[in-house]
């Protein structure tokens, strides 16, 4: 894993840190509070919001398919998870290389762009009720970071029925 | 009504398993790679695969095609029933349970971390018997002799035994375009072997992936 401070305790033989690889470890180390309490913040209210989310949605969209809806909350409560976890370590490639390869994958398999799009306005709701002013501000970047991609058909068959 | 905590398997939500950050782990101590379950992993330096190539064909000649189809195959046995452990418990389903996407995804995620390429479905045959798979990047492809016909051998045995396996029939596997020969990506034809059986003289004679299909669904 790669964090943003990674690299810059390898060379003490050598030199004492720069002015500015000081002043990203101290920036680190005076939000580390604040990530801790937004992550704790972001895993109590996990359930509870993800679930508004779900209820929001069969009223919005009552026409979509059980099995789509499933698969789109899942998407988001993954992006919840991942994004808690990069904020929490201020590594956004944990994001960018860990999920969201394979969630674009995912999202155009299953055909779910337009109601992850649905999905994540509401998350996003849901979040600005649940966290603080600071929180949201510390977590909506990484949320930025997991876009929706438009979909392609793609048939769901088996291997067993193909031969 | 969609009950959120009944989504969630023993709080999990599984998803990226290949992720190769996450998959390989090295233990410097002790010089070793190992997969996240604590499989043992071994690592192919290009030297020693060319060496391969050199080898057999002072060997073996010709034959070595047919020997790397075969180590293809046997090698994809092993594959295929670590992928199928590794997947069904990361998953917690059995593996004939798996949604096609799923199964899909997972596979083309093992492909890249194992360095062996992105590897894609191409369904355009699948209702006259035929699986066609696309890999880009081969290593096995770069490092190829060159030579006039496609070279992957080995990945045409690895895949006739992963999709043999799925399927629960012996089938072949062909390779029509080769990155090797200059192709934008390698392409492999999976079905019985039977029905395989023209491609291989018309792959001799040169014809490419477009000209050979129409003649084996004909």
């Amino acid at each position: 894993m790669q964090f943003l401070i990674d690299g810059i305790f390898d060379e003490a033989e050598n030199r004492y840190l720069k002015p500015e690889e000081l002043r990203d470890l101290g920036q680190y180390v005076s939000s580390l509070t604040a990530r801790m309490s937004t992550y704790r913040a972001v895993r109590d209210h996990e359930v509870a919001m993800v679930q508004k989310v779900a209820d929001q949605l069969e009223l919005e969209m009552p026409g979509v398919a059980i099995a789509t809806v499933e698969r789109s909350i899942k998407n988001a409560m993954l992006s919840l998870r991942y994004c808690a976890m990069a904020m929490l370590s201020q590594n956004e490639s944990l994001v960018e290389k860990q999920l969201l390869p394979w969630l674009k994958e995912s999202v155009q398999l299953h055909n779910t762009a337009e109601v992850d799009a649905v999905v994540f306005s509401l998350l996003k709701q849901q979040l600005r009720l649940s966290l603080n002013a600071q929180q949201m501000a510390m977590f909506e970047p990484f949320l930025a970071l997991v876009e929706v991609t438009p979909a392609l058909e793609e048939d769901l068959l088996t291997i067993a029925g193909m031969f | 009504m969609i009950s959120v905590s009944d989504l969630l398997v023993d709080n999990r939500l599984p998803a990226n398993y290949y992720a190769s950050e996450v998959y390989v782990r090295g233990d410097l101590e002790m010089g070793l790679l190992e997969s996240r379950r604590g499989d043992r992993l071994l690592a192919l330096p290009e030297t020693l695969i060319q060496a391969i190539y050199a080898g057999l064909a002072k060997e073996t000649g010709q034959a070595s095609r047919l020997v790397l189809f075969n180590c293809g195959k046997w090698w994809g046995k092993n594959f295929y029933n670590r992928f199928r452990d590794e997947v069904s418990a990361y998953y917690d389903t059995s593996f004939t349970d798996m949604p096609m996407a799923d199964f899909l995804q997972a596979l083309k995620q093992c492909w890249i971390t194992y360095g062996l390429g992105k590897f894609d479905l191409d369904q355009t045959y699948h209702s006259r018997g035929f699986l066609v798979i696309k890999t880009w990047n081969s290593p096995f492809a770069r490092l190829a002799p060159e030579g006039e016909t496609p070279a992957c051998f080995l990945e045409a045995g690895i895949l006739a035994s992963v999709f043999s396996q799925l399927s629960g029939r012996e089938l072949h596997c062909v390779q029509t375009s080769c990155e090797s020969l200059g192709a934008d990506c390698n392409q492999f034809v999976v079905g019985l072997s039977k029905r395989l059986e023209p491609a291989e003289a018309l792959i001799e004679k040169r014809l490419d992936h477009e000209s050979i299909m129409p003649r084996l669904c004909a």
